[in-house]
């Protein structure tokens, strides 16, 4: 059969408009700013799902009292972070059904990797909590003009290997790992061990650790780290994992008289429990710490929330959430004035975020010109005195992203032999 | 090596599940998992309610022993909804099964949210051992002890008692066995839940070691599936036999060799299913 020239042009035309190729969708210059949010409610990411959209969520109830952005409300269009696919397809019916202003959300880095190109394509601005669109250390989009992505995932562990460095020098030799097994555990322990080297401390890697992520057993990998009697152990455990090591390790004696780095632990720090945590672990709470001294304001008030509304103390995926809505009104507003009074085009909110710095949780925050988030990191040594049932650290170590993310366009390794030590 | 056997006993209880409930009503069940999970979790709200209520430390074991009993309770239900596929296609079969592991999914999501749930404070009770070197807790040995005791139990369940004289000839003629005058229905609603209880108990043993986690079951339902094919569909000794092998390959590849710990369970299984298709302990088919 041949195919008619018309016929043809009708069906080229079909195939870009389902691929989404004309211009930025139109959208509303009034009524409520539609913010869509990816929050994983499911697997292991459920928990820091939900504790973004409640950062997301007690931001938008705070401007929503004060009158909203400009005179607008803030309305909230909820989907799920699940597999890269479908949460590609949700970003879409977002942009393209629900019409809105903003994307804000996803945790996961393979999720992250594939809503990175799609952003691009549907000039939809998005907020990523902790997704990145990083591959390893390695920018997949160098220049990404409608994503902004969050720190980068060695921040924590950069962070604990200085301090593991400065304190602890001279205290330990043989080190083992225990990681999830997957570009995130992977990634921190080799940065781990590239810091070590940088400061001139000699470790000998008794063992290294590759349990899948999410495992709730590991009595077989504790039974070989008490082969190996490593002085050290460091582990970027950061779901329910965590506990359940600590609560095995502790059962099987290992962690008397060998010191623990937990760079990331302190996401699910309910559940370390006095009972099989140690004191002088030091343990990460990424970029916010429920409980810091000299807590601002703003951040005893959501923590009195927080608590009042789930019976939980906040981690740090909260923040995250709650920075991407306070920016995106900051970003507005800027680009507001410049414009005259008039609400702003995507383009003019995207080069307003591009060095906005706003008040978050745990203190300011802003993006980089190259839209990446920079933020303060809290770590510490844990304590059993308090009033809690599970740990907490004292003294707080806060270090800003200045001093423990790579610089723009540099490689992680290249970036750290180049320290000054 | 006992970290392996320490898993291993679990993964019997859930493989033995899976087993049992093949072998008599060829239906693969991938629930299985799912009744695991659902055992951890009220197995952790059963202890706290039982020492909250006053019950000595010590006896906790107990409570979590009739706590993945008494949930087998929901195995008639269960089974009801499956008797409607017993004579349609395995695809069926598969697809009810995995519907149910995402609705209880979210039943536990519903009762006890998503946040890992553990229990406090009873893992050391009985203390630790000292065993070639090396600390152990003691509780980990009583899992062991129970797994292995309720594997003799199975054993001499099926091999003697009268209703496993039935079970065991339903499974090789369920024609001939009901020509013969026995309650096919009784049987099935019995075995499913007997199935259901092996699962629960053995996610209730674990629960002090560990954290219940929603998705923990899925994680146990791969493994289960390794050892039934390395045992055999449908052989109670297979189930043995398999979860032996995967736990203790498993504790041998961490100790040794870590890269290859799932790695070294597949060789094994497709080792398995290349020389010996039917798996090391399959009952010769009718």
């Amino acid at each position: 059969m041949m195919t008619s020239r018309r016929r043809f042009l009708k069906l080229t035309g079909a195939a870009a408009a389902a691929v989404g190729l004309p211009a930025a969708p139109a959208r509303a210059q009034s009524g409520p700013v539609k913010i869509g949010v990816l929050a994983a409610k499911a697997g292991v990411t459920a928990p820091v799902g939900e504790s973004g959209l409640r950062g997301v969520q007690f931001a938008t109830d705070r401007i929503n009292a004060g009158g909203g952005i400009l005179g607008r409300r803030i309305a909230l269009v909820v989907e799920e972070e699940s597999s890269p696919k479908d949460t590609v397809e949700r970003f879409r019916k977002l942009s393209l059904s629900d019409k809105v202003d903003v994307v804000s959300g996803a945790v996961s880095t393979g999720v992250g990797l594939a809503l990175g190109p799609v952003a691009e394509e549907m000039k939809t601005i998005w907020l990523a909590w902790d997704a990145t669109t990083q591959k390893g250390v390695e920018e997949t989009m160098p220049k990404p003009r409608y994503s902004f992505r969050s720190c980068d995932n060695e921040c924590e562990a950069v962070m604990a290997s200085i301090l593991t460095a400065k304190n602890w020098k001279g205290a330990f030799r043989r080190v083992a790992g225990i990681n999830p097994d997957y570009s995130y555990g992977r990634d921190n322990w080799a940065a781990f061990l590239a810091i070590m080297k940088r400061h001139g401390i000699e470790v000998e890697v008794v063992s290294e650790l590759w349990p899948k992520l999410g495992s709730t057993d590991f009595t077989s990998h504790v039974a070989a780290l008490q082969q190996a009697k490593p002085d050290l152990v460091f582990s970027c455990f950061w779901a329910g994992d965590t506990p359940i090591f600590m609560k095995q390790a502790h059962a099987a004696g290992l962690t008397q008289g060998t010191k623990f780095v937990l760079t990331t632990g302190g996401g699910v720090h309910e559940s370390m429990k006095k009972a099989f945590t140690p004191e002088g672990v030091l343990l990460g709470y990424n970029s916010m710490y429920f409980e810091h001294p000299r807590a601002s304001a703003l951040m005893k008030e959501f923590v009195r929330w927080h608590h009042e509304q789930f019976k939980e103390w906040p981690n740090y995926e909260s923040d995250h959430g709650y920075f991407t809505v306070v920016a995106y009104k900051a970003a507005v507003e800027r680009a507001a004035k410049a414009a005259g009074g008039r609400w702003p085009s995507v383009d003019q909110i995207v080069a307003a975020l591009e060095g906005v710095e706003v008040e978050s949780l745990s203190g300011p925050r802003r993006y980089r010109e190259d839209h990446i988030m920079e933020a303060t990191f809290f770590q510490g040594y844990t304590t059993h005195k308090n009033k809690h049932d599970f740990v907490t650290v004292d003294p707080v170590e806060a270090m800003g992203t200045k001093q423990i993310q790579k610089p723009s366009g540099v490689g992680l390794y290249d970036w750290i032999n180049s320290w000054k030590v | 090596m006992l970290g392996g056997v320490f898993h291993a006993a679990v993964l019997f209880l859930v493989a033995a599940g899976l087993q049992l409930v093949f072998g008599v009503q060829r239906i693969l069940n991938l629930a299985c998992g799912s009744f695991y999970a659902l055992g951890a979790y009220t197995g952790v709200s059963a202890v706290g309610w039982a020492l909250g209520a006053g019950l000595p430390a010590p006896l906790f074991v107990l409570v979590l022993l009739a706590a993945g009993v008494a949930l087998a309770a929901i195995g008639p239900p269960i089974e009801r909804l499956l008797r409607t596929i017993y004579d349609r296609d395995e695809a069926f079969q598969l697809l009810l099964t995995f519907a149910l592991v995402l609705m209880l999914e979210d039943v536990i999501r519903f009762v006890w949210g998503t946040a890992p749930v553990q229990l406090g404070g009873v893992y050391l009770v009985y203390g630790q051992a000292r065993i070639a070197s090396t600390t152990v807790p003691v509780y980990n040995l009583v899992v062991i002890a129970a797994g292995a005791l309720i594997a003799l139990g199975m054993g001499w369940f099926l091999a003697r008692s009268r209703f496993g004289r039935i079970v065991r000839a339903t499974a090789e003629n369920r024609e001939m066995a009901e020509a013969l005058g026995v309650d096919m229905s009784r049987v099935y609603v019995r075995v499913f839940t007997l199935g259901v209880g092996l699962g629960t108990v053995g996610g209730a043993l674990v629960i002090p070691a560990t954290a219940a986690m929603n998705e923990m079951g899925i994680e146990l339902i791969v493994e289960a599936f390794a050892v039934v094919v390395i045992g055999g569909l449908g052989s109670m000794r297979g189930a043995a036999a398999g979860a032996l092998i995967v736990g203790v390959l498993k504790g041998v590849a961490i100790a040794t060799w870590p890269e290859v710990e799932m790695l070294a369970i597949y060789v094994i299984v497709i080792a398995v299913l290349v020389l010996r298709p039917a798996g090391l302990f399959a009952r010769a088919t009718a």
